[in-house]
């Protein structure tokens, strides 16, 4: 039995969000877009016919999808391991898996120099059986590099998203797909993956957004080397070509972005919720 | 095509629960029932058939063929799970139809084999809907047909009618009885329900605490159990501690009983064993002589064409089941009705 509420007191209670949103998102948006427009809407026009913006909205779009796609295959890998395991030592498991998020962008990025830069501590043990640490070591200052250290604080956040539908998914039917033909993968693909979709989409769109819109790592690692979006609009506020306007509207389309990921997730899951 | 276990042991990691030593064979068209307590090992053997755990010891034979190192997927069994296991993302044709697409046969075909197969189990009108759409009854169904479509070399039942309330169970029974006879297959059904295997098993085999206790038809297993653990996990039964006390005669907890005392020793200790249904009321004029006793009903349950009433006498108490509608003071126990038992 539910008992409805009247509209009044329904309208009470969303009161703190909609301040909240108000505050924090509408607001800064407004004063973003009020930047962007503050020289008459050339600002738009400069950041189009600016190839550097071009090149970083590629880069953000590339790592935006490839970093998040990594991390969803090693949140689901490991997310299946910790289903299986006994619930207090999954619980364990989980506040170590969920550490990095507690970390901020930078630090993370100081931990991968320390790791994996030219003085790194795998770097030198790569060294010893004749690995050129120039090599090793300029990894982690590449795209890929990049990729993978965004995964450190990506994975924990598919394993949080993807590991109660695992959880809550009736493994007996993998059985019954064994039992029927199927071996462990295809049965895995057949009949796991279909159910646990709404949350494998929206583990890689939340990673998404965090991706496209991470910066404190991105800066640490290879400074305004790499092109993406966050980074280009950091050379538009710090370096001396200060363009505030372009940097609004280039922070314009950084939000455009993550919602329309955010937005299509949303739409693929409650799409599926509802069939 | 026959199923087969010999000598199997199997111990679960970190336990001492498993099976033991287990022996028995299932043939072509035979429906095998294994009933025992939670624990005693019964779906442990359902796994160890279908390949979800692997043997210890012994062997698994699937038509004289040794199995032990064949994963689940090869060994074309069918299963159907106690929850159904239905996958709720697909139609029931294409659930049906999944065996049969892991072995590449084109969906055309595939859809007209499923539909048939449901059909014969009286769900073909359904096949588009899926399964969220079903009740438990009719989701069993789709689980026998699913398990049946690809013509396995075996079917094994877990728990298939648990989830069921009383009376559709009843007639699901049936159902599947009907469906296994017609598919002529050999059948392993895991029950902890003794009615379900006694009624619908070609034998009954009793699993305790990881051993088999005892093998035969339904008729055996009620009326001359192996042991006291046996006679009283298969229907209702009478069991008193006693003594031979010379020819035809033994002391129990109630009194002296008249009985074949043939192969037992004077002063043997042994266990006397009565149904209820074959205790009698009597007149109460007879109780000086054994195997006739008064006391009072101490319990007495209406169950429609039945009563089974417990009757307190000096030193234990008697139950018995009985048609008759008055009182029930006094009654005897042919020596017939008395089987000895072994004291474990």
């Amino acid at each position: 039995m539910s008992v409805r509420a009247s509209t009044p007191i329904l309208a009470a209670f969303s009161v703190p969000g909609v301040i909240v949103l108000a505050l924090f998102f509408i607001v800064p948006v407004c004063s973003v877009l009020v930047g962007a427009l503050s020289d008459g809407g050339s600002a738009f026009s400069r950041l189009i016919a600016d190839p550097v913006f071009w090149n970083g909205l590629k880069g953000t779009i590339v790592l935006g999808t490839v970093a998040p796609l990594f991390s969803l295959f090693i949140g689901f890998s490991v997310a299946l391991t910790l289903a299986r395991l006994a619930p207090g030592l999954r619980t364990a498991a989980l506040i170590a898996i969920s550490l990095p998020l507690t970390f901020s962008g930078l630090i993370v990025a100081y931990g991968f120099i320390l790791l994996l830069g030219r003085s790194g501590f795998v770097t030198l043990l790569l060294a010893t059986i004749g690995l050129d640490p120039a090599v090793t070591g300029a990894f982690i200052f590449s795209p890929l590099g990049l990729g993978l250290a965004y995964s450190y604080y990506l994975v924990p956040r598919v394993v949080l998203i993807v590991l109660p539908a695992i959880t809550n998914f009736d493994r007996n039917q993998l059985v019954a797909a064994r039992s029927l033909g199927a071996g462990g993968l295809r049965a895995l693909i057949d009949v796991m993956l279909p159910q646990i979709m709404p949350s494998l989409v929206a583990a890689f769109c939340l990673t998404s957004a965090v991706a496209v819109g991470a910066y404190g790592t991105a800066l640490a690692l290879v400074g305004t080397q790499v092109n993406i979006l966050p980074l280009v609009l950091y050379s538009k506020i710090s370096e001396t070509g200060t363009d505030l306007p372009a940097a609004s509207a280039a922070s314009l389309v950084l939000v455009a972005i993550c919602a329309a990921v955010v937005a299509i997730g949303e739409a693929v899951g409650s799409r599926r919720t509802r069939r | 095509m026959t199923l087969r276990y010999d000598a199997v042991s199997y111990t679960y990691p970190g336990t001492s629960i498993g099976v033991f030593d287990v022996s028995l064979e299932i043939g072509r068209g035979e429906l095998l029932a294994i009933i025992g307590a939670s624990g005693s090992g019964k779906s442990t053997l359902l796994k160890l058939l279908a390949g979800f755990v692997k043997p210890a010891n012994g062997r698994i034979l699937i038509d004289g063929k040794d199995v032990g190192e064949l994963l689940p997927e090869k060994r074309k069994l069918g299963v159907v799970f106690q929850n159904y296991a239905l996958f709720p993302h697909m139609r029931l044709w294409e659930n049906v139809g999944y065996a049969l697409k892991v072995r590449g046969i084109g969906k055309a075909e595939r859809r007209a084999l499923a539909v048939e197969m449901l059909a014969r189990v009286g769900m073909g009108a359904r096949a588009d809907d899926l399964p969220g759409m079903l009740s438990g009854g009719q989701q069993q169904r789709v689980a026998l047909a699913r398990a049946l479509v690809f013509e396995p070399r075996g079917l094994l039942l877990d728990e298939p009618l648990s989830a069921l309330d009383a009376g559709l169970r009843v007639e699901m029974r049936d159902e599947i009885l009907r469906v296994q006879r017609s598919a002529g297959i050999a059948t392993l059904l895991v029950t902890h329900d003794q009615e379900e295997a006694l009624s619908i098993g070609d034998k009954v085999a009793v699993m305790h605490e990881g051993r088999l206790v005892q093998i035969g038809t339904p008729r055996d297993l009620y009326e001359t159990p192996v042991n006291a653990y046996v006679a009283a996990f298969v229907g209702q039964s009478n069991l008193w501690p006693g003594k031979v006390t010379g020819t035809g005669r033994i002391d129990t907890e109630i009194g002296a009983l008249a009985c074949d005392t043939k192969g037992k020793s004077n002063g043997e200790a042994v266990i006397a064993f009565v149904r209820p249904e074959r205790v009698q009321p009597t007149s109460p004029s007879a109780v000086a002589e054994p195997g006739h006793f008064s006391g009072t009903i101490e319990a007495d349950r209406y169950l429609g064409p039945i009563r089974r009433i417990d009757l307190a006498v000096p030193g234990g108490r008697i139950r018995l089941e009985t048609h008759l509608r008055g009182p029930v003071t006094s009654v005897e126990i042919p020596p017939d009705a008395i089987r000895l038992l072994p004291v474990s």
